[in-house]
């Protein structure tokens, strides 16, 4: 590490500082130091190289001292982070535990974290859909939270831009809801989500099934085997990270490619504490950081400083970042900060069986997960009791059937020449929740971690309109699967704490009006112009797609607003 | 690489993981190393029997073939409550008395057909006694040791890594490849 021992204002300065290496952190220091800047992106977490830090990634299951169960004292001292379905043996050391890093729970929230270059891009589900003006306009249309101060078109072509580099796999399939993208091909629908996909198209006018989009290489072009990239592998063993760089994250992608601009300063163990805000200035001048190792307090300066330490730990580094102009936290003269935040409602699934199409199976595995559905209800115009709607996922699979009640040789038959069982689907839903002054985040009063910050105190629940919506997705996919004429039709609906979904947004919400929002159309304090917060934390809304995508091309953007207003002097 | 080789050695492979031996080397103590069972070779010996009845050698490797045994021990010891911990150690302490109770002999002494009778007697057992906890967790221990074992994994040719491809409509073969 050349960077430990700087002991210089000149050595600590650079031109941008980047706090959090994930998926939005990692696309703003690409674009930085592509333009030239000397960029300083600090991690909170320890370091993750590709390929070399995924110490399980080709690891056959038998391999796994417990067969990818987490054993029994980490489930217990760990009960939150052990709800997530990507918490296993293989991945357990990409998460953080519990015990590691405290929050208070006002009310109950799963707060999945993953503290490491990388960040959770290296454990996300990889599921990208563009937002349509139905999305941007529906705070406007639907009066909740506030309007959006963008619309598609002025995002479209930062999509485009990051998606041709991050490569996402995809069908055009022509819907205004979910525009298309840059795609590489798509991982087509299987027998039974084709079926299903052709019911619901001869059903109903406004109930598609898609290919889910997703950012795998189905199809790699020039520009991700020059990242080092290759074809993804349907391995499917994504979260502990992939040495063919098949998916999309900051380690495999951004990260690398910024390093080679020679304008990357990576550092590690560096949890950012506070944001220093300059009186005379009237500005932004650096990040005070405590190296997590040695405690030691360390300030880096720069001339732009962009925010992306995941939603909420966004948050707390701005409502920790105080000074005598911003007492309530940096930027926050409305008191917004840390309100209206939201998450997606992912509390029902449902399942069912399929005796069609038996003389088919699948083979191998699908990158993508199957079809997806995108969001019908209350599309066009309001048509139910509660607002907004939902999209789903659809899946179908066939497994083999082992009957395993026989004991013996007849057992030790059944284990090795099963019966292939029935098609079986799946669908999951995603709702949009509605951003409420009463959902919330804040600064404990008292308790703090280990190195002097604030406890993040978290307040955030369902509501009236999440259970009717709720309601209505099971209704209306029963409907759906009855009409393929699946059969065993169950619906789970016992439901999940707000956070499990991890989608956790907004707190320091975009707007037109400085009075009810914290960032402007660039993603940038209305109050702190060098500042700019392209993660979770800047949506006013939080629609139905899964959000990562969105992210990244507001990173993007933002930085090419930021570097040439700085060009300009305005900064 | 002398050495990895040599430190690789002194593993047990359960089902084709590596499990770290005993390092008291106690007589009369269980073969591998255990944070919160108290086993003893007695026991290990006995749990061995249980799981060779359940998936027994035949033209195949058996559980004992595979240490499947080692594998129940390894997961209950790491992977279950601390209840379960002692309704399996109970459950297998029992074991020989019911058999002595229904058979008149030590079960290691039993013809497979009267283990096979002894164990499905357990299984059918509706109360949940200990017993019945033991049987439970070591018949499912077992079947997933030897799933999720490299002979059936990768000998059989069951799990492939990189298979690079997927296929959503795979034709069914009329009549399956029998594996064993």
């Amino acid at each position: 590490m050349s960077n430990i021992n700087i002991d210089t204002i000149k050595e600590r300065t650079f031109d941008a500082i980047v706090i959090g290496s994930g998926i939005s952190g990692g696309w703003a220091a690409k674009e930085l130091t592509e333009k030239g800047l000397k960029t300083l992106v600090l991690e909170r977490g320890k370091d993750v190289k590709h390929v070399v830090d995924y110490p399980t990634t080709n690891m056959y299951p038998y391999e796994f001292e417990h067969r990818g169960e987490v054993p029994f004292a980490i489930q217990e001292s760990s009960p939150i982070v052990n709800r997530c379905y990507a918490f296993r043996e293989d991945a357990m050391h990409f998460f953080v535990k519990d015990n590691e890093h405290p929050y208070v729970q006002e009310k109950p929230f799963d707060w999945i974290r993953g503290y490491q270059v990388g960040g959770k891009s290296l454990l996300w589900a990889r599921q990208t859909q563009r937002w349509s003006d139905f999305d941007f306009e529906g705070p406007a249309r639907d009066g909740f939270a506030v309007d959006w101060p963008i619309r598609y078109k002025d995002i479209a072509p930062w999509y485009s831009y990051v998606e041709k580099f991050a490569g996402i796999s995809g069908n055009r399939d022509g819907l205004k809801e979910l525009p298309d993208g840059e795609f590489l091909p798509a991982y087509p629908l299987n027998a039974v989500e084709d079926y299903f996909k052709g019911v619901m198209s001869k059903k109903y006018t406004d109930r598609h099934v898609i290919s889910a989009r997703c950012a795998h290489l189905s199809q790699p072009n020039p520009i991700h085997i020059e990242q080092g990239r290759v074809q993804c592998q349907n391995r499917v063993l994504c979260q502990r990270g992939c040495p063919f760089g098949g998916y999309f994250s900051s380690n495999a992608s951004t990260l690398p490619w910024a390093q080679k601009t020679g304008n990357l300063t990576l550092r590690p163990f560096s949890v950012a504490h506070s944001i220093i805000y300059d009186e005379q200035k009237g500005k932004a001048v650096g990040v005070k950081v405590i190296d997590t190792n040695t405690k030691e307090e360390i300030d880096y300066f720069a001339r732009i400083i962009f925010v992306n330490a995941a939603a909420l730990n966004t948050n707390l580094i701005l409502l920790n970042s105080k000074s005598n102009r911003f007492p309530n936290g940096l930027g926050n003269d409305t008191g917004l900060l840390g309100k209206y935040v939201a998450f997606h409602n992912y509390s029902a699934r449902i399942s069912a069986e399929y005796d069609g199409l038996a003389d088919y199976k699948t083979e191998g595995r699908n990158p993508a997960g199957g079809g997806y559905i995108p969001r019908f209800r209350n599309l066009h115009k309001q048509e139910t009791d509660f607002l907004r709607g939902y999209a789903a996922g659809f899946s179908a699979y066939r497994s083999a059937d082992r009957d395993t009640s026989s004991l013996g040789t007849d057992l030790k038959e059944q284990l090795l020449n099963p019966k292939l069982g029935p098609w079986r689907v799946g669908s999951h839903m995603m709702a949009e929740t509605i951003p409420k002054e009463s959902n919330y985040v804040t600064l404990d009063a008292d308790k703090k971690d280990e190195w002097g910050i604030p406890l993040l105190k978290i307040s955030v629940d369902y509501d009236e309109n999440d259970a009717k919506m709720k309601a209505d997705y099971v209704e209306q996919m029963t409907e759906m699967f009855t009409q393929a004429g699946f059969t065993n039709i169950r619906a789970n609906t016992a439901g999940q704490a707000p956070g499990l979904d991890i989608h956790e947004m907004g707190g320091v919400r975009m707007g037109n009006d400085p009075k009810t929002s914290l960032l402007n159309k660039w993603n940038q304090l209305h109050h702190c112009r060098n500042v700019f917060i392209t993660d979770g934390a800047c949506m006013t809304s939080t629609s139905t797609q899964n959000p990562s995508l969105t992210y990244m091309a507001f990173a993007a953007r933002s930085v090419d607003f930021a570097v040439n207003e700085l060009k300009k002097n305005n900064l | 690489m002398k050495r990895r080789a040599a430190i690789k050695s002194l593993f047990i492979i359960a089902g084709g993981i590596a499990i770290l031996p005993s390092c008291s080397g106690e007589a009369g103590k269980a073969s591998i190393e255990l944070s919160n069972l108290d086993i003893t070779a007695v026991q290990e010996n006995l749990l061995a029997e249980v799981t060779e009845t359940i998936l027994p050698k035949t033209s195949s490797p058996g559980a004992k073939d595979l240490n499947l045994h080692l594998f129940v021990l390894k997961m209950v010891d790491d992977c279950h409550s601390k209840s379960d911990q002692e309704s399996f150690v109970k459950g297998l302490n029992s074991l020989n008395s019911f058999a002595k109770e229904k058979f008149s002999s030590e079960f290691k002494e039993l013809s497979s057909a009267q283990r096979i009778q002894l164990l499905q007697n357990l299984e059918a057992n509706e109360a949940e006694t200990d017993s019945q906890r033991f049987y439970g967790i070591t018949k499912r221990r077992t079947i997933q040791g030897f799933l999720n074992s490299k002979y059936v994994m990768k000998d059989l040719k069951q799990y492939e890594l990189i298979p690079g491809k997927y296929n959503g409509y795979s034709a069914v073969q009329k009549t399956m490849e029998k594996l064993g």
